[in-house]
């Protein structure tokens, strides 16, 4: 698995690719969970674990670290969800990825489903796993699962407590997977979106834009659709998510994309391409058998 | 997208199955896979045969042995001996046959009855299935069907085309996928003398409403303790149509949920703009998943 580093705009970026020689098919792009430099658990590509080189095997397959994770820097407008939207693009065409199926786990769905507004011609499939950025979440009560993370944030055992949170077994999570945190969160990127997400205008300027991010998509999924098929994967058991949660976010899309489909999972929680990696990659391939 | 297209079924082979004169279909070598459709026997205003998985067959023969069979009393298989109209006769007719072919483990698919057919085989003999596929069944699942608000007093006399077409198209979310070819088999079956004489024992002599119903009723009550219990031990798919208005979304997530207590390796797969019969009106998407899931609980293990 290739480790890349590249600048993007100015921006050190990096993640994981796997080139399959002579592969015609749209790239699977795969877009990591977690907020940088809040959610207490340092996420980055690493996050996808064994199951990218599994679908190596079949397609192209290419992982990012957003910006704030792993190895990539935080671009000069802020740390947002839009700054995010506009990294992954010009990250893309950095890469020169042109046709490509995106993945996106729960705030990566939502950078997603937001490129796939933007570029329809670009993005050829969506599929969205543990997705509550996107889903709507009117009036819900106060989700505790991250509530009281044992001290310090980002040492080993905080991380391994968050994950061990949002996972339906403790299994999957294991020493590479720590290891792998740790060095992400011992990072430059990780420590300068930890101190954006320290101070209350970091905190104010990631909210607007994430909230705005979603009213856009909302809009969309009114109006015109989305022009390309969209799958929701969930896990049954998702501390994070309701199932009704993710019924809706399906029905929203359903609306007015023919090709969409909703998934379960049993016994998984938010982080499925780790804990039933076999199954998440089973539901992947079959939709993109079926969408090209 | 929608199956416009006719596609012919594979050649139709016959086998004695304890008796009864079994029509089947299949296509392709490797690990089988046995398709149950739905509807029961007797029937005046539709009639289904093996030929609903006709979109289905010849695209999963690449990679499997795919099969289908007439079931006990339906399409071109003889009627049940003693006038055994039950559903239990028609479950052992199929487990019947599974044996007398010589397949097993399979990975049986169900639709709509067909599918607690496969539930109530696999359930009983679980030295016959490998995996469970379970498609838009209200038959099975836990609550209220809603078939006969749906379909009740069809306007076309029983039996004529347009009666059938009217029937399919209320299962359907789309009119468009119920072709030609799909209502010349449903008319085909309807005038078999086997079949009007299924047709008058269960609509004239009415063992439909004094036996079928009721032991069905019964045995349903069972199936779905045994389901409760955990007896069912095998992987397990549930795809269900969006837009079924007869066998309703919240059907299949009370089925989901009652199977996924006990069994790890459960999955729920809904696929949109699609009514009762998703395997018609989106069989790519229907067989990509179907072959996914098959190839994961292959007897090789992940393929």
């Amino acid at each position: 698995m290739g480790r890349f580093d590249k600048l993007v705009g100015g921006i050190a970026t990096s993640g994981l690719r796997i080139d399959k020689p002579g592969c015609q098919t749209p790239t699977l792009v795969f877009l990591h969970g977690g907020i940088p430099g809040r959610t207490p658990y340092a996420s980055s590509a690493h996050l996808w674990g064994a199951c990218l080189e599994q679908f190596a095997r079949e397609r192209n397959v290419l992982a990012l670290d957003l910006p704030g994770a792993g190895a990539t820097g935080i671009p000069a407008s802020g740390l947002t969800v839009d700054s995010m939207i506009a990294h992954v693009r010009a990250s893309l065409d950095a890469l020169g990825i042109d046709r490509c199926h995106l993945i996106g786990h729960d705030l990566g769905g939502l950078i997603a489903l937001a490129l796939a507004s933007e570029q329809p011609a670009r993005i050829a499939a969506v599929s969205t796993v543990a997705c509550v950025a996107a889903a709507p979440s009117g009036d819900m009560i106060e989700n505790k699962t991250f509530a009281y993370p044992p001290p310090p944030l980002w040492s080993r055992h905080s991380q391994a407590w968050a994950l061990e949170r949002i996972a339906y077994s403790h299994h999957p999570i294991d020493t590479a997977l720590l290891d792998a945190c740790m060095e992400g969160a011992a990072g430059a990127p990780h420590r300068a979106a930890q101190a954006l997400m320290s101070t209350a205008a970091g905190i104010d300027a990631f909210n607007m834009s994430l909230a705005q991010t979603k009213a856009r998509f909302y809009e969309t999924c009114r109006g015109t659709g989305l022009a390309m098929p969209v799958q929701v994967i969930w896990g049954s058991d998702d501390p994070l998510g309701t199932v009704d949660q993710a019924l809706w976010l399906f029905r929203l899309v359903a609306g007015r994309q023919s090709a969409t489909q909703f998934h379960l999972i049993n016994r998984n929680g938010a982080l499925p391409f780790r804990e039933d990696p076999a199954a998440f990659q089973q539901i992947v391939a079959a939709f993109y058998d079926e969408t090209g | 997208m929608h199956a416009t297209a006719d596609v012919p079924m594979p050649e139709g082979h016959w086998i004695d199955v304890e008796g009864i004169r079994t029509r089947y279909y299949e296509a392709g070598t490797g690990e089988p896979i046995v398709f149950i459709y739905g509807g029961n026997f007797g029937t005046s205003e539709s009639a289904s045969s093996a030929s609903t998985w006709n979109l289905n067959l010849a695209p999963l023969a690449g990679r499997f042995r795919a099969i289908a069979f007439d079931k006990l009393g339906q399409g071109e298989t003889d009627n049940p001996q003693h006038d055994d109209y039950t559903m239990r006769a028609v479950v052992n007719h199929a487990a019947g046959f599974i044996r007398a072919l010589g397949l097993g483990p399979v990975h049986i698919v169900g639709h709509s009855r067909g599918a607690y057919a496969a539930m109530r085989l696999t359930l009983e003999h679980h030295d016959l299935v490998r995996s469970v596929t379970m498609v838009n069944t209200g038959t099975l699942s836990p609550g209220v069907g809603t078939n006969e608000v749906v379909l009740s007093r069809p306007p076309f006399p029983p039996g004529s085309r347009e009666c059938v077409r009217w029937v399919y198209e209320r299962y359907s979310y789309s009119p468009g996928v119920v072709t030609e070819g799909w209502i010349d088999s449903v008319m085909h079956t309807l005038a078999l003398p086997k079949y009007q004489e299924s047709v008058s024992k269960i609509e004239e002599e009415r063992l439909g409403m004094k036996l079928f119903l009721p032991q069905l009723a019964r045995d349903k009550g069972e199936t779905l303790q045994w389901l409760a219990e955990g007896r069912l031990q095998r992987p397990i798919q549930i795809i269900w149509g969006f837009n079924d208005q007869t066998a309703v979304l919240e059907r299949g997530m009370e089925l989901y949920q009652m199977v996924a207590r006990h069994e790890r390796r459960a999955q729920l797969h809904v696929i949109n703009q699609s009514g009762h019969f998703p395997f018609r009106e989106h069989p790519a998407r229907f067989n990509a998943l179907l072959a996914r899931f098959v190839a994961l609980h292959s007897e090789k293990g992940s393929a």
